[in-house]
This record gives structure tokens, C-alpha cells and sequence, in this order.
């Protein structure tokens, strides 16, 4: 059972440090990319995921998860985000990146409608009316 | 030759159905080991990249900024897997964190001095109002042993 009181559940904090962080790799992906082709800038980006993977395990003190289906899964969403970047990277060689970027933008309603078939997520009306603006604001921002 | 609509397609399809393996994956194994995992999914393309092109004739500084955006962005995978691990829908999750080009924007209008153009400045504002109605969440309500607890 649920009232109308709004609270700031915990994972609103990681996803607002998940913004700031991803938020800031855009930046620096800004910045390098002037000199660097997106390929050389995907070959650093993984170079310098590494450090962080490391410590990771060393706060793990080597523990890792070793769950099949979780490192199947951990292990096709790293290759399902490269590929899906080296595909987007060939569709910028043929067209402009104000075009490329906003449709790409559009890939979480693919993430909403697979969740709401595959895993069974109900959106409220707020969120369903909140997805609807922040996909408006993907494709904006994005051009 | 390939149109751009498909390797565009493809990149939506490969991203969209990621969601998905984020939220299966965290169900599973802990934030910091789907960390660990998805890097080692990462180094896997790294050899088919490695063959497509080379570092260099890059800077040091452009690598050092690359190298830092690496991890900077592993540290945001972290903590979407966090946000996941912590409760978060993948239909709440996905969308919400993909409104990060909104710091984006807001960091090079601090520090490369670029203006938001009036569309952006639209964006901007669309993605503050949707982000934050899709992380409204009603609380859950208390018993009613909780509550006479409250009154007593």
C-alpha cells in the first residue's frame, strides 16, 4: 500500500551521481574529442575503466560475484554498450551528429517497453508523464 | 553501403536492450562486481578496436582527458548499478540517468564559457520537470500499528 507523500528514495542519490559522473565523461569526452577520433576515445575510455574496475575488486578484497547468470549478463551489457557505440560512431561517418545523436537519444523506450514486458515494471502516471518529458529533453539536448 | 539509419538502429537496439542486462545483471551480482564484469565486456571489443586505428600521434593530454573520462564513466556505471541494486526500476532508472547530458551543459557553460542556445535552454527545462516527475515515488504507507505507535 502506498500514500500521495512524496519521499527521496536511496537510489535517487546514486542516480543523481550517476548524471554528475556520466555528465562529466561528456564534458571530457568534449575536450578530447577535438584532437582524438571517437575509435581512439572508446580505446581510452576502456584503457581508464580499468583503474576503476581494480579498485572495485580490491574493495571487493577479490570477492567477486560469480553468479552465472548476473556475470553473463554484466558481461553483454559491456559488449552490447561498445558495440552499440561502434555503431553509433559508423552512423556519424555518414550523417551529422545533430541528426545521429537526438534518434539515438531515444533508446530507454526500448529499455521502458522491455521492462515493462520482461520484468513486469508498472510506471505511475507521474513517471509514465515524466518519461515523456525527459525524452523530449534526450532528443533536445542532444542536437 | 550501409545506410546510417541502420548502424543508428543497431546502437538504439544494443543501448535499449542494455537496460535490460543492467537490471537482470544487478538482480544477480552486486554493483561493484557488474562493474568488474562489464569492464571485462568492454576489454573484449578492445583488440577490434586496437586493429582499427592507434593512439598515436595523440597528446598526452588528450590521453590523460580520455584516460579520465574512462573512469569517470566507469564510476557513473557504478553508480547506476547502485541506483538498480538500491530498488530502481530499469523503466525509471534508464530514462532518468540518460538526462545526463544536462550536467554535460551545464559544465561547459561554467568552464568553456558556451551559452545554452533557447532550444537547449527548453531541453534543459523539460529534462529538470521529467526528471523529476519520474522519481516520484509515493512512500509506502504505514501500518496501522505504526501509526497508533505516531498518535501514542
Amino acid at each position: 500500500m502506498q500514500t500521495d507523500r512524496w519521499y527521496f528514495p536511496i537510489w535517487l542519490w546514486y542516480a543523481l551521481l550517476c548524471i554528475f559522473w556520466w555528465g562529466l565523461w561528456g564534458f571530457l569526452s568534449k575536450i578530447g574529442s577535438v584532437a582524438a577520433s571517437p575509435l581512439q576515445m572508446q580505446i581510452l575510455f576502456t584503457l581508464g575503466m580499468l583503474p576503476v574496475a581494480l579498485g572495485m575488486l580490491v574493495q571487493m578484497r577479490g570477492k567477486l560475484d560469480r553468479n552465472r547468470e548476473g556475470v553473463t549478463y554484466g558481461l553483454l551489457s559491456g559488449v552490447a554498450t561498445g558495440v552499440g557505440t561502434l555503431g553509433y560512431y559508423a552512423a556519424l561517418r555518414e550523417q551529422n551528429a545533430s541528426v545521429v545523436t537526438p534518434l539515438t537519444g531515444v533508446f530507454p523506450v526500448l529499455t521502458v517497453l522491455l521492462a515493462f514486458v520482461v520484468l513486469r515494471e508498472r510506471l505511475n502516471k507521474v513517471q509514465a508523464g515524466g518519461m515523456l518529458l525527459a525524452l523530449a529533453a534526450i532528443v533536445i539536448l542532444s542536437i | 553501403m550501409i545506410h546510417w539509419m541502420v548502424y543508428a538502429s543497431f546502437a538504439i537496439v544494443l543501448w535499449g536492450v542494455n537496460g535490460l542486462f543492467m537490471k537482470l545483471g544487478t538482480n544477480r551480482v552486486s554493483a561493484r562486481s557488474m562493474v568488474i564484469w562489464v569492464t571485462a565486456g568492454f576489454l573484449v571489443l578492445l583488440p577490434f578496436m586496437w586493429k582499427a586505428t592507434t593512439l598515436s600521434g595523440l597528446s598526452t593530454g588528450v590521453i590523460f582527458v580520455g584516460l579520465i573520462a574512462g573512469a569517470v564513466n566507469g564510476l557513473g556505471n557504478w553508480a547506476v548499478f547502485a541506483c538498480l541494486e538500491k530498488g530502481a526500476k530499469a523503466s525509471v532508472a534508464i530514462p532518468l540517468t540518460a538526462l545526463y547530458p544536462l550536467c554535460t551543459v551545464a559544465l561547459a557553460t561554467a568552464f568553456l564559457k558556451e551559452r545554452p542556445t533557447a532550444l537547449q535552454w527548453l531541453g534543459i527545462a523539460l529534462a529538470v520537470a521529467g526528471g523529476a516527475m519520474l522519481s516520484y515515488e509515493p512512500a509506502p504507507a504505514t501500518s496501522p500499528e505504526e501509526q497508533l505507535h505516531c498518535v501514542q
